[in-house]
């Protein structure tokens, strides 16, 4: 079964994501970190793509360690030293502004995995053929081409292998050799096969008049709802940030992580803001039980 | 004035010796079927483009081509065009941004496209297919996927080469039936280039052969086929039924349909067939018991519980829809895909136990795609590379190997310049230059006109009595009948029947010949092949 924000419009999930994504950037916070990875993760949960992350978790757990070993040993800016590493300071704010990058690049690489289940290709090609007819016709060929270049080659590889040659075996030199020989018969193949492709864009008429776009989706109401919503939370956070709520400052002097009644309040428009679309299935579970 | 009409048409691409298109003249009217047919390479493609301005080649043209009155230049009529291969012709990927690519180049309203695609998507019965990607889809399904996004642009000709020359034979028989719905419910004026013509042939209004860029004939069918069953090598054109009847020496009206050839054959006697047949059974030399295999973990099987074995001499069939599992069968037993559960055998030893490079001197694989199976960019080099890696010293036997198959004048060329059928012979040679003992065939009649057909099955049916086994997946089914020792029908995964030909086709109601079609009425015969028929029946007098 569709969620109920998969069936927003796709202007509105993407909204979502790339303003979720500022704020991850924006607001270096702990607490505000901490929250924003709870909220992405229960997102994940319930779109269904645990697996998905899963997937990803190694490559995430490696590059956020990766940062947070990295920023104390490139900056010894800070004023409690925690110890010398070879005439090398290693300080406290060195350490907690190396550990929130991490943690915010955790939550966006986790962010990204929801936002890759639920922007599609085809809503994503959508917006995009709203504004740049031409590019979206580029992405669409590029979407059918990626897949299928990958297929030919794996084809390229199992029809050499049945004549004897590959790239799993020999010397080093030999199998470059053979490697790079695949890539040129795959890419003549494409090119000798793209000429059918491009005549059958011809056939139907491309590039003869100015395109329009077939609509996939309606902009409905309640999308219209939700913009303003989300529109009018991230300005309020915006505002908030700006005004120095909800983000740690390190450097030069690092202040108490406690958070103040300013902080507070825009903490629970950041909340109100990143559980939009679990509220939204919250209100779409209610709805149902009590309907029934 | 024709609708569609050709004067002294002649048309060269640059750089070639001979024109594609020469001194041509054809008249179409509107709402007829017409059925080009002829060798590869005879100038049916060219012909087709040349009536389609926005896909006419380059080249140099002389002579009138006039569309409704009106020359090709300058053209309004709306003309749709569907291609050979179905893969290539697909743009997006998922289907419904393809179905209305062609709308949206046209710059119609998302309005206008919806009703269109509602209506046409229906006729086509397509409705689960629309959220899928093109990826998945079979060929058949690809094919008419494509006809339906040129349809959807309501074009008045219906331009269409060899569209069916990759589908099995039930996909091709419902796109052919397609066809002619639109010809009769609307009619849409079609020009259909085909190799496959057992069935086309009935369908048609009228059928022009063409051959090295000229209309060698051209009229109404049954004229036609008589014509050119006095024109040899032209006769091997006419289908089974017209031939068995011609062969016969039937004088009166010739029936095309089985049909119509059935009330004839009860006209017929029929001797009876010494069916006692000496097959000595020789070692087994491919085996494969209880096969599973899947792409990937959660796409289902492709094969499953799957039992094949192949003995030596063999020539073994493999029919079966589009997306049976046939081609990957093929690879399993090419050693290029492990099975996930199963044992493989291939003499008497394990095939994983096999190194890759000796399975690969026993074993000869021929894709169905031969572009692939060239690494290097000329025949020659192909050739060379394949005696060097193999420490070949049979170097003299080259020449004549190329000369048996007839390309040695294409020595020098690009695969990619070659036709289909010379380039799987040019794969062939490289196979045979190792001297394998079996040969493993996917798809070889492909896109082939019968008399690269004939010289094909020539071919094998030479090496065959040579001693290297051939199992050989195909949709052909008229080749099968004629030259296969065996048959095996795959279905979702596995091998549902096996049997001698005769017995195989007896049994089947669309993957059989016309000729048994023909003779289903009378049940104690199992006549499949034209030659048996013609050996075995007689006019009454």
């Amino acid at each position: 079964m569709k969620s109920r924000f998969e069936e927003f419009h796709p202007l509105v999930s993407f909204i979502f994501f790339v303003l979720a994504l500022s704020l991850f950037i924006l607001m270096i916070h702990p607490v505000f970190l901490l929250l924003g990875l709870i909220f992405i993760l229960m997102i994940n949960i319930t779109y269904r793509s645990v697996e998905q992350l899963r997937q990803w978790a190694a490559f995430m757990i490696i590059s956020s360690l990766f940062i947070f070993l990295l920023n104390p040993l490139f900056n010894e800016r800070g004023r409690h030293v925690l110890f010398m590493f070879h005439q090398h300071r290693i300080t406290a704010e060195s350490l907690i502004y190396g550990g929130m990058s991490a943690l915010s690049l955790v939550i966006i690489m986790a962010m990204f995995v929801s936002y890759n289940k639920i922007m599609t290709p085809n809503k994503l090609l959508y917006l995009f053929s709203k504004i740049l007819p031409q590019f979206a016709v580029l992405l669409m060929l590029t979407l059918r081409f990626i897949p299928l270049m990958k297929r030919r080659l794996d084809e390229i590889s199992s029809i050499q292998l049945s004549k004897g040659i590959s790239v799993l075996h020999g010397a080093l030199n030999k199998r470059v050799k053979t490697g790079l020989l695949y890539v040129q018969v795959l890419l003549t193949y494409s090119l000798e096969e793209a000429i059918q492709t491009a005549d059958s864009m011809k056939a139907r008429g491309y590039g003869t008049r100015v395109r329009s776009s077939y609509e996939y989706f309606k902009f409905k109401k309640r999308d219209g709802l939700a913009l303003v919503y989300l529109l009018l939370l991230y300005l309020l956070i915006l505002w908030g940030r700006f005004n120095g709520f909800g983000h740690l400052t390190v450097y030069p002097i690092m202040e108490s992580w406690q958070l103040g009644t300013g902080d507070i309040r825009i903490m629970l428009f950041y909340c109100l803001f990143l559980g939009f679309p679990l509220l939204i299935e919250l209100g779409g579970y209610i709805r149902w039980h009590i309907l029934n | 004035m024709a609708y569609i009409e050709l004067k002294n048409v002649s048309f060269s691409y640059p750089e070639a010796n001979q024109p594609a298109i020469h001194n041509l003249s054809l008249q179409v009217e509107k709402g007829q079927f017409i059925v080009l047919f002829g060798a590869s390479g005879s100038g049916k493609s060219t012909l087709l483009r040349l009536l389609k301005k926005e896909i006419m080649p380059h080249g140099e043209l002389s002579g009138e081509i006039l569309l409704d009155g009106v020359s090709i230049e300058n053209q309004t009529v709306n003309t749709g065009f569907v291609f050979q291969d179905p893969e290539n012709q697909v743009v997006a990927d998922n289907v419904l941004h393809e179905m209305v690519f062609g709308l949206e180049n046209i710059g119609l309203s998302t309005n206008e496209m919806r009703s269109r695609v509602a209506e046409m998507v229906h006729y086509f019965d397509a409705e689960n297919l629309l959220n899928r990607d093109t990826h998945e889809l079979s060929g058949g399904m690809k094919q008419q996927i494509n006809l339906a996004s040129v349809l959807l642009m309501q074009p008045d000709i219906l331009l269409l080469d060899e569209p069916t020359a990759q589908l099995d034979p039930v996909s091709a028989r419902e796109f052919l039936n397609m066809l002619v719905h639109l010809n009769e419910e609307f009619g849409m004026t079609i020009i259909l280039a085909e190799h496959r013509l057992e069935e086309i042939f009935l369908l048609a209004d009228s059928i022009v052969l063409m051959d090295k860029g000229e209309v060698k004939v051209q009229g109404e069918t049954r004229q036609v086929l008589e014509n050119l069953w006095k024109n040899p090598p032209f006769n091997k054109y006419v289908p089974s039924i017209p031939s068995l009847y011609l062969s016969l020496g039937g004088k009166e009206k010739l029936p095309l349909s089985v049909k119509e050839g059935r009330s004839w054959t009860q006209t017929v006697e029929i001797a009876k067939k010494d069916r006692t047949r000496l097959t000595e059974i020789t070692e087994e030399l491919l085996n494969a018991q209880n096969i599973y295999f899947q792409y990937q973990k959660d796409d289902g099987y492709i094969l499953k519980e799957l039992n094949l074995s192949i003995r030596k001499g063999d020539f073994y069939a493999l029919l079966g829809g589009n997306g049976s599992g046939k081609s990957t069968l093929l690879k399993l037993l090419a050693g290029v895909l492990k099975p996930e559960r199963g044992k493989l055998i291939f003499k008497g030893k394990q095939l994983k136990a096999w190194k890759n490079k000796n399975l690969a001197a026993e074993i000869g694989y021929l894709p169905q795609n031969p572009k692939l199976f060239f690494i290097q960019d000329t025949v020659e080099k192909e050739i060379q590379d394949t005696t060097e890696q193999w420490g070949l010293k049979n170097e003299h036997e080259v020449a004549p190997l190329l000369e048996k198959l007839g390309i040695n004048h294409l020595r020098h060329n690009n695969p990619y310049d070659l036709s289909g059928g010379e380039l799987q012979k040019a794969a062939l040679a490289c196979l045979l230059l190792r001297k394998p003992e079996i040969l493993l065939l996917d798809e070889p009649t492909k896109g082939l006109d019968p008399l690269s057909k004939d010289n094909l099955a020539d071919i094998l049916c030479k090496l065959n009595c040579e001693g290297v086994s051939i199992l050989m997946s195909t949709h052909d089914v008229e080749f099968a009948a004629r030259y296969a020792s065996k048959c095996g029908m795959m279905f979702q995964g596995s091998i549902t029947s096996e049997s001698e030909p005769d017995a195989f086709f007896s049994g089947n109601f669309f993957y059989t010949t016309m000729v048994q079609r023909l003779f289903r009425s009378r049940p104690d015969e199992q006549i499949v092949t034209l030659e048996e028929a013609v050996e075995l029946c007689r006019l009454r007098r």
